[in-house]
């Protein structure tokens, strides 16, 4: 059986590649608010790591709506979906998470910025300029929606495989806390390696709080692993079919011991606890160990989706 | 000049009237009626012969292209010693289940059930084709079409035959009757009756989606392990 071509497969790569680019972006929203009001408080403007997540949240997610778009087999009415919606349907829900969701992140985006933001305004466009000063007001009531909305959208990611009763792997209670979890972490990442990239401090606060909630994160990304494989091979019958093809010898099984375990969580949960016990972070070092993370993400979902489809009840 | 913009208001008027009486026929056609009728099949299979010519009149009667189809014929075996040999065959279709995983996940609601008919239906116009209903089947059932790019499946001939009031194809092609259609909530309907006197069974009925293909299933002369 090739692992990426085989009976039964109805969603591909594509798929894979659009639930990363959520997640991420769920999660960079989620590590921009985090450390904003816990960390940089009225500073958050001046930071590398802060612009890093803001800019990664919108790009992400317009990437990952593209290709939802694109894999569609009639790309040009898209808009359909926009226009109907199946309040059963965890798609339709995704679809109006997607687009508040976005309505938020701008607003909260704004607020943040507001500073040099209305100063560049004030004269160009005063009457947008007005409308930042309105936004501004309503500061804590943004932040808390647009805080529960990144956590419903990573939430989603998974809520959306899991709603499919014929393939037994998929349709497991504890994937979407699993790829919320691991959305987040990867959206700590993101903005960790293009906040490095836009010349942050390596050894900057931004840094030690994003790896502070980073290794607790991994942990409880491995507790969930656990969580996820034991459950189904305890069901038995077909649930217990799949975890085995999925962890078994193969290619599946390679990436999800070396890749995901291996790169993705372990290393990175070593290289953290090494970078908080030394003195001082290196560029390479924060780098490299957020480039890792990014990459077992990736594999993640990969591995998720094509497994998922590999056994069916 | 005058009379013209007159006449064009007047038209336009007209139109719209028109359009919106049209519209409320529609929605009041599709409102649920107390006499509801539920279609289901029952496959026989202890009559099959495995001769595919329900196969062949569903895709003529549907206008399925080639490299799709809306119904398969599964064939397992062969099972037992000559001359008790036999060949064991199974009906591969859409199931119209009542609680159909494909409805509820489609973000359009282009996959819908017929309040008439209790047909599980596709809107092709509201098709986009993200495939959620191909991943959500566990029947394995749906596919795209080719030429409209929306997904399909088998319908019981809804719009090809039973609007003109003939049974699906598959049922009037069937040489040893191993097919019935019918009316499972008309209690007089053969099908009904051949239900009620019959071990039927259906596929996967644990999932809780309630299916309406049911089957008569025959001795398979082997254990299969």
């Amino acid at each position: 059986m090739s692992p990426f071509h085989f009976d039964g497969l109805v969603w591909h790569w594509p798929i894979a590649i659009y639930l990363f680019l959520a997640g991420m972006s769920a999660g960079a929203i989620f590590f921009a608010i985090l450390l904003k009001y816990f960390c940089l408080k009225q500073h958050a403007h001046h930071s590398s790591f802060v612009i890093a997540a803001c800019i990664i949240a919108p790009l992400t997610i317009w990437a990952g709506l593209g290709i939802l778009v694109i894999d569609l087999t009639k790309p040009l009415d898209f808009w359909k979906i926009l226009v109907f919606y199946n309040p059963l349907s965890v798609m339709s829900l995704g679809v109006m998470v997607l687009l508040v969701f976005q309505l938020f992140m701008f607003a909260w985006i704004a607020i943040v910025f507001a500073v040099p933001l209305s100063a560049w305004l004030s004269t160009r466009l005063p009457l947008a300029e007005r409308l930042l000063q309105q936004l501004t007001r309503y500061e804590a009531g943004i932040t808390g929606l647009t805080m529960i909305l990144s956590l419903a959208l990573g939430a989603y990611t998974g809520f959306l495989l899991s709603a499919l009763p014929g393939y037994p792997l998929l349709n497991n209670p504890v994937l979407p806390l699993l790829f919320l979890i691991s959305g987040l972490s990867s959206g700590a990442a993101g903005a960790l390696l293009l906040g490095v990239l836009l010349k942050g401090q390596a050894d900057s606060r931004e840094v030690k709080f994003i790896h502070k909630i980073e290794i607790p994160l991994i942990l409880t990304e491995l507790v969930m692993l656990f969580t996820f494989f034991a459950g189904l091979v305890l069901s038995g019958g077909q649930r217990q079919v799949a975890a085995w093809n999925a962890l078994g010898p193969g290619f599946w099984g390679w990436v999800f011991w070396g890749g995901i375990i291996g790169l993705g969580l372990s290393l990175p949960l070593a290289m953290n606890l090494f970078m908080t016990a030394s003195a001082q972070r290196r560029f390479s070092y924060v780098a490299a160990t957020a480039s890792m993370s990014l990459l077992g993400v990736l594999l993640l979902r990969h591995f998720i989706l094509y497994t998922g489809q590999m056994t069916s009840l | 000049m005058d009379k013209s913009k007159r006449l064009f208001l007047q038209g336009a008027g007209a139109i719209l009237a028109g359009i919106s009486l049209y519209q409320t026929r529609l929605a009041t056609a599709r409102e649920p009626q107390a006499s509801k009728v539920k279609y289901a099949l029952l496959h026989d299979e202890t009559l099959c012969i495995g001769c595919d010519a329900c196969t062949l009149a569903c895709r003529e009667a549907n206008q399925v292209p080639a490299d799709v189809t809306r119904l398969t014929m599964v064939r397992s075996g062969p099972f037992g010693e000559y001359p008790n040999r036999r060949y064991h065959f199974s009906r591969q279709s859409c199931q119209q289940c009542e609680n159909a995983p494909c409805v509820t996940v489609c973000p359009t609601g282009a996959a819908y059930i017929d309040a008439q008919t209790g047909i599980v239906k596709v809107d092709d116009w509201k098709c986009v084709g993200c495939q959620y209903c191909i991943a959500a089947c566990p029947y394995k059932v749906r596919f795209i079409h080719p030429v409209t790019r929306a997904a399909d499946k088998c319908d019981f001939c809804a719009d090809s035959r039973l609007q003109h009031g003939q049974q699906p194809a598959c049922v009037s092609a069937c040489p040893t009757k191993a097919l019935i259609f019918g009316d499972i909530s008309n209690q007089l309907a053969p099908i009904t009756r051949l239900i009620k006197h019959n071990a039927v069974d259906r596929d996967k009925v644990s999932l809780g989606t309630r299916p309406k293909l049911f089957k008569i299933r025959a001795p398979s002369g082997e254990v299969i392990l």
